[in-house]
């Protein structure tokens, strides 16, 4: 008898746990869809009276919103190509070695993790003005780049751990170098933990605002998260081009989160449990 | 938009020589340290290039002494071993070393001089800066970061904003993670849309929510009004309540993803004897779940509290705009906003060094004390 009425209050209160969850993003499609002269309103129906997509099409042609995404791109890119690339060596020396320092080296690099980032970003944003990178992509490069460095380093530590030794000690008796066999065996069978540490260093740089808002002052360099914020304003009057923006940049990060999350969970035990 | 296209372009073509040379100094240095030339022949070109390059003979003389020493020390110290490891560092390291090394220094240096708005042009014109002992450290102490809220007031809520947010992060999502982990239906769908508050931009997440908290057209208000209650003024009178269940909401996800990955590696078998022996619901939990999770939960706490010490984003993105209030903002928030609100930079690399120290006191506390009780479940 219990166990029906158990499973009915688990399904009952998953429910309610969900909608919780899903509520907001429902909000923001309802208010995207929303026409012109009732954007501001205390309607709550999930598909408005009237609804039309002319948000969408303003917020495309009527502000900068494009460009803010090419700009992400662009950093959000470069910097995940960077990080990936000097974590994947680090990675690998970390995995394979016993050299003066190689465990405080790790434990060090967790220590930055506890950083507050404010802290870092203002010597750095000094730097950054002293170099005259202020509103430049490079600015914000240089001031990304290496703060998902240690978590990726863990991450493909902890995936080079579970690659039998053996397949190196092979390729090193078929006579190549060291660094061959990691160029050559270990890199290629670790594509899937490459591709959650770009993945990891990508959605960090893509989802970033705090120093983006101190380093690019001018609009026309903004990264999305910037330009969203200056949508939303302090009273809504936008809310329909803010929704709709925000709409279009949610969809695919949800989609790729949702696709890696699973890796991306896994790579985080790997590398919390293997230390 | 071409020009800093091919500057981002040059950027990394230079990085990639920057890295070649690097690894050819170090392969070098590595390979070479017992040869007769090694010395002679390293120190001068260090010497000749640095000369030629910053156009000084005084930087050449101290770039052939710093070459000395590390020719020495590699021929004597290293002398050739554990090569690879290290060139396969050495990029990260250096990375490292000028973005977080390096600034985290400079920071130290800054606290006890005298930047702000009004040294600055004296700043980037001489580079130096009068030192002022310790005086923004006791600045730190005696006067508002901001135009109103203590030092002190920051502290506690701070302590209480960490301790509330985890607090319920791990109860939420420990309670979601149990009904997850139940036999039921349909359970890779709830849990699909559960995360969907971690997996959402968290700038989208919190400016979305913000809106929600409108006064006037936001849901939550609307909802009451519905009800037949007097709507409630979140974002000016409650900013405080309103930041932490926009962070409540957000972080609840991460705790249940964790704790749900650790219920699922406890086997059956426990419940199982426990249940032959007549264990309740309530001792199973107690006795099989818990303790069988601490391996798994005490990381996540042990993160969760560092992310949500150090937390800005929810705080400055609901707050910040001209005029937002300062009842909500915690030592981090503050922190950035007295950097690059009110510009008092080397009053904020004081107060930075001043929040550093105390995070570190807190956790080599929490360290001693989770050895504590590890000694004491043994």
């Amino acid at each position: 008898m219990g166990r029906r009425l158990r499973d009915w209050a688990t399904h009952l209160a998953l429910w309610t746990a969900c909608l919780i969850c899903v509520y907001p993003l429902l909000r923001i499609i309802a208010v995207s869809l929303r026409p012109g002269d009732r954007i501001i309103s205390t309607d709550l129906s999930l598909i408005p009276a009237g609804a039309t997509a002319a948000s969408y099409a303003s917020v495309l042609g009527g502000t900068h919103f494009l460009l803010w995404l090419w700009n992400s791109l662009v950093v959000t890119c470069t910097t995940a190509f960077i990080g990936v690339c000097l974590a994947s060596t680090a990675g690998y020396a970390f995995s394979r070695f016993k050299f003066p320092g190689s465990r405080l080296g790790l434990t060090l690099l967790l220590g930055t993790q506890m950083i507050p980032a404010a802290m870092l970003l203002l010597p750095l944003f000094l730097m950054i003005m002293k170099l005259g990178l202020t509103n430049t992509y490079l600015g914000v490069i240089i001031a990304y780049s290496v703060s998902s460095l240690p978590f990726s380093i863990w991450i493909l530590k902890g995936y080079y751990d579970t690659i039998p030794r053996s397949l190196e000690e092979a390729a090193l008796v078929d006579g190549t170098s060291r660094f061959g066999a990691f160029w050559r065996v270990v890199l290629p069978l670790s594509t899937p933990a490459l591709a959650i540490a770009f993945l990891f260093n990508f959605t960090q740089a893509w989802n970033e605002y705090l120093v983006a808002r101190v380093v690019l002052t001018d609009a026309l360099r903004y990264t999305w998260t910037l330009g969203l914020f200056e949508l939303q304003g302090q009273y809504l009057t936008q809310w329909g081009m803010f929704a709709a923006a925000s709409l279009m940049v949610t969809v695919p990060v949800l989609l790729v989160f949702l696709y890696s999350s699973k890796w991306l969970i896994s790579g985080l035990t790997l590398g919390g449990v293997k230390g | 938009m071409m020009t800093s296209m091919l500057q981002v372009l040059q950027f990394v073509a230079l990085i990639a020589a920057f890295v070649a040379l690097l690894e050819l100094y170090l392969h070098v240095h590595f390979a070479h340290h017992d040869e007769r030339w090694f010395l002679p022949a390293s120190v001068t070109v260090v010497a000749g290039l640095a000369a030629l390059l910053g156009r000084s003979l005084v930087l050449g003389v101290s770039a052939a002494i710093v070459e000395a020493a590390v020719a020495l020390f590699f021929i004597h110290v290293v002398r050739g071993r554990h090569s690879l490891p290290f060139m396969l560092l050495a990029p990260g390291l250096l990375g490292l070393g000028l973005l977080i090394v390096y600034p985290l220094c400079f920071e130290v240096y800054l606290a006890f001089t005298d930047l702000k708005l009004t040294t600055i042009l004296q700043w980037s014109r001489t580079g130096t800066l009068p030192f002022v002992g310790f005086k923004q450290f006791v600045k730190v102490f005696t006067s508002s970061p901001l135009s109103e809220v203590t030092f002190w007031r920051l502290v506690l809520r701070t302590v209480g904003w960490t301790v509330v947010n985890v607090g319920l992060h791990v109860a939420g999502g420990f309670v979601l993670a149990l009904l997850l982990n139940r036999d039921i239906r349909g359970r890779g769908i709830y849990r699909t849309f559960l995360v969907i508050p971690w997996a959402m931009p968290q700038v989208v997440a919190v400016l979305a929510l913000r809106g929600e908290f409108h006064s006037q057209f936001g849901f939550v208000n609307v909802m009451l009004a519905r009800l037949g209650l007097a709507p409630v003024e979140w974002l000016t009178l409650h900013p405080f309540l309103t930041c932490t269940l926009i962070n409540v909401w957000l972080g609840i996800p991460f705790m249940m993803v964790i704790i749900l990955g650790g219920l699922q590696s406890i086997s059956r078998h426990y419940y199982d004897a426990a249940a032959i022996d007549g264990a309740s619901a309530f001792q199973q939990l107690r006795h099989i779940t818990l303790p069988l999770l601490k391996p798994v939960l005490a990381p996540a706490v042990t993160l969760g509290c560092v992310w949500t010490f150090n937390n800005i984003n929810v705080i400055y993105l609901v707050t910040g705009q001209a005029g937002g209030t300062e009842d909500a903002d915690i030592l981090v928030s503050a922190l950035y906003k007295a950097a690059f609100t009110y510009y008092r930079y080397s009053y904020s690399a004081a107060f930075a060094i001043v929040i550093s120290l105390i995070l570190l006191g807190a956790s080599l506390l929490w360290m001693r004390f989770s050895k504590g009780t590890e000694s004491v479940y043994g």
